[in-house]
């Protein structure tokens, strides 16, 4: 027990940002299965009072952005496969690296007070002003669960930055990396820029409710809008923080799967570099009914589209690495294979909203919010729970129970579709609003909610089936063989499962010719 | 460095991290929040009453950890230094950027009622910042040549400068203060105070981290990373403030 709250090792802070990941993710879970029952029916009173329906919203967002996506993908992830991939003893940082998983464990702690404290936050997780700072609820504790959580991120992407460039392996270049190693160097670069602007917001937003300042006071001489910019100028580069590392795995695991190297890596790469310069220029398309002159609008629509062109390349390179590959399909292959609808219908579906004059019309519709939980909640989920399965052998040296594997992800995976397909519908065909606690002006749209609210038990099923069996597998699993994929990467084939403190038994050094995806 | 009975492996602990985020929780959002929002001044008193000793109880492991090399050096901080400060420069940004917006769409800058700002406490805090950079500038060159006492003098001196520094923005805060202007009077009160304070939370922690490198010093310990490291942040720490003076103070 010691072991694990005092340790420096990044395993096994990789492993302390998964369960804290995921019981984020599970309370989080139960939020949005609560707003699905109340939505079921138009004023259906599941809430006590709606104040506790904004509750729900709240946690539901600020938990799985901050609580379970960026810490499973650049806690979990980072923490356990960095340090292996490149062929390093640990991160730069040992004990920077255990404050941080501590740091983001206490925000999860504000976080869950929010189920025991009177007056908790109700402002979403974007705490826009007026509403936030004129509310009766607790606003500072949303401020300091960003607080907390980003100087955690800021801290992690310092390490993890400082590792990747100087402590890779003798003889490992840049175009030799994983896939991940590059898609998580790219979205920490972006979250080491971007964290701090939110910081600052949120700071000047505790400053205005606590501290009787007028940044965002437009009756004196604020600017209400300038929260919004500075919020957007963070969250909307947050989402490749996310979407980046959640494409790198997704590549381990259809590398290995399919036998075949990733297709054409240096545009593929090129594509990651693309984003960290364009993720900065297109916030303001979450601001385009917000009011501002057309031509920003037509800028910004612009640099939104062309955030398709690297991502298009990446999803190119995704279809090429499976093209004449050697498929194994089983539960990580599963969850990896189903990525490839979901950046279909996630990524096409961002085109029309990507339009100001279509934007305007379906901004804060059910279409948008079903839109990026494809993309960035599916998706992204989709990718960890994947590469849990992928390294659960490297994890536990144990193998993970594939028949409730993929029962959990069929029950899953249909539950999703069945939840956002009628949102999308509702959205376009209704103008169904996000958010909203009773919706009796619509009363054409109950059965699509009914839909969606059984999709979302199918996903509750499916999620509670998966922990049991990861769960059960940890303790009870067969024991599995050293390298239970035939992957080619350094963490596989030089290091034991679990790999013991120091990783390697002796430092490894790679020749020219290798490279991670070198299948036989 | 006990070896693990059964397997055989050891794994490297610190209990320094963890009493650092627990007492970051208990220092900082728990009393704010039981003061300003549940306007309990008592609960506030007892969390700071728990956080602020679990906060310097891991801070001091940390330091004494550092200093004595207990655990892998990897020799990483001086280029790991500068990536943070990226970060920094960014929280900055965030907070010029929000003035420059509130500033440049105001139909009268200073807004009716702000008082005259006057310009010699800023210049003197200037010449005090930029000569305790050049102080401990000094102060790593007698540590290279090993001469341990002018380390510890020249220090010592830059502490005293970084201090004055503060209490002259003190004494500025309260005469500002006196005469009526205080974050709530207008848009310029909160951007004034906003941006002058958080850099002089900034010139706080720099003094901190000073602190942490004097007191082991004092007992023959240094670790030379940290020492440079402390440095480059106060100099970082010195060059936002020509920005915090040409933009608040002289423009």
């Amino acid at each position: 027990m010691k072991e694990w709250i005092f340790t420096t090792d990044h395993k096994r802070v990789g492993i302390l940002y998964l369960i804290g990941s995921m019981a984020a993710f599970a309370v989080a879970g139960i939020m949005a299965l609560l707003i699905r029952a109340e939505q079921f029916n138009p004023g259906l009173g599941v809430a006590s009072e709606p104040t506790q329906y904004n509750t729900w919203l709240y946690f539901h967002g600020a938990a799985m952005i901050l609580g379970f996506l960026i810490p499973g993908l650049t806690g979990w992830a980072a923490n356990y496969l960095i340090p292996l991939m490149i062929g390093a003893k640990d991160v730069a940082f040992p004990r920077l690296n255990a404050l941080s998983v501590w740091l983001f464990w206490m925000g999860i702690v504000v976080a869950l007070l929010t189920f025991v404290i009177p007056d908790p936050p109700d402002i979403m997780w974007t705490g826009y002003p007026p509403y936030s700072v004129k509310t009766a609820g607790n606003t500072a504790f949303y401020v300091f669960t960003v607080h907390l959580i980003g100087f955690s991120s800021i801290l992690g992407a310092v390490n993890f930055i400082t590792t990747i460039i100087y402590m890779r392996a003798p003889g490992m270049g840049w175009k030799q990396l994983n896939v991940f190693v590059w898609s998580l160097l790219t979205g920490l670069i972006i979250q080491l820029i971007f964290v701090p602007v939110l910081a600052a917001a949120v700071t000047l937003l505790l400053f205005d409710k606590y501290l009787g300042t007028h940044f965002f006071d437009a009756s004196a001489g604020g600017d209400t809008l300038l929260y919004q910019n500075l919020f957007w100028f963070y969250s909307h580069p947050a989402v490749y923080v996310i979407f980046l590392p959640a494409m790198g795995l997704l590549f381990e695991i259809v590398s290995t799967m399919s036998k075949n190297r990733p297709f054409n890596y240096n545009a593929l790469v090129a594509g990651m570099i693309g984003i960290v310069f364009i993720s900065g220029e297109v916030w303001v398309h979450h601001l385009f009914t917000s009011g501002m002159p057309d031509w920003i609008r037509v800028a910004q629509m612009v640099t939104t589209l062309m955030i398709s062109v690297p991502v298009g390349i990446m999803v190119m390179s995704l279809w090429g690495t499976i093209y004449k590959g050697s498929i194994t399909y089983n539960t990580a292959m599963y969850y990896g294979a189903s990525c490839f609808l979901l950046l279909l219908l996630g990524g096409l579906t961002g085109i029309p909203l990507a339009m100001a004059p279509l934007d305007l019309h379906i901004h804060g519709t059910s279409f948008v919010h079903a839109h990026f939980h494809f993309i960035m909640g599916i998706f992204a989920a989709f990718t960890v729970f994947g590469s849990v399965y992928f390294y659960f052998p490297k994890m536990t040296g144990k193998m993970c129970n594939e028949t409730l594997g993929k029962l959990s992800f069929w029950l899953n995976f249909i539950g999703v579709n069945v939840t956002f397909w009628p949102l999308f519908y509702i959205g376009i065909a209704f103008g169904m609003p996000r958010r909203y606690y009773d919706y009796s002006r619509i009363p054409e749209a109950t059965p699509y909610h009914h839909i969606a609210t059984y999709g979302a038990i199918m996903v509750g099923l499916g999620i509670t089936l998966m922990l049991v069996n990861w769960v059960y597998s940890a303790i009870k699993g067969p024991k599995a063989p050293e390298n239970p994929w035939r992957s080619a990467s350094l963490e596989w084939t030089h290091a034991v499962s679990p790999p013991p403190h120091g990783n390697f038994a002796s430092p490894p050094t790679v020749s020219s010719d290798w490279t991670p995806y070198n299948y036989k | 460095m006990s070896a693990h009975a059964t397997t055989g492996q050891h794994w490297d602990t610190s209990t320094a991290p963890l009493l650092v985020a627990v007492g970051c929780l208990l220092t900082v959002p728990l009393p704010f929040a039981s003061y300003f929002q549940y306007h309990s001044l008592g609960m506030a008193v007892g969390f700071l009453g728990i956080g602020v000793p679990t906060l310097l109880a891991g801070i001091s492991v940390w330091v004494k950890e550092g200093v004595n090399q207990k655990h892998d050096q990897f020799g990483y901080s001086q280029m790991a230094l500068p990536i943070f400060i990226t970060s920094e420069v960014l929280i900055f940004l965030g907070l010029f950027v929000s003035y420059w917006a509130v500033r440049l769409w105001a139909p009268l800058w200073p807004p009716a009622g702000s008082p005259h700002i006057g310009t010699t406490i800023p210049i003197i805090m200037t010449i005090l910042l930029v000569t305790s950079s050049y102080t401990y500038h000094v102060a790593e060159g007698k540590l290279e040549e090993g001469d341990m006492g002018g380390f510890k003098s020249m220090l010592g001196l830059t502490m005293l400068l970084g201090f004055l520094f503060l209490g002259l923005s003190m004494f500025e805060y309260s005469h500002l203060i006196g005469e009526g202007f205080t974050p709530s009077s207008n848009i310029f009160g909160s951007a004034f105070y906003s941006i002058t304070g958080f850099h002089a939370a900034h010139v706080l922690v720099g003094l901190c981290t000073f602190l942490a490198v004097l007191l082991p010093a004092l007992n023959g310990k240094t670790n030379m990373d940290f020492v440079k490291c402390a440095g480059v942040y106060w100099h970082f720490v010195d060059i936002v403030w020509f920005f915090v003076v040409s933009q608040i103070y002289f423009w």
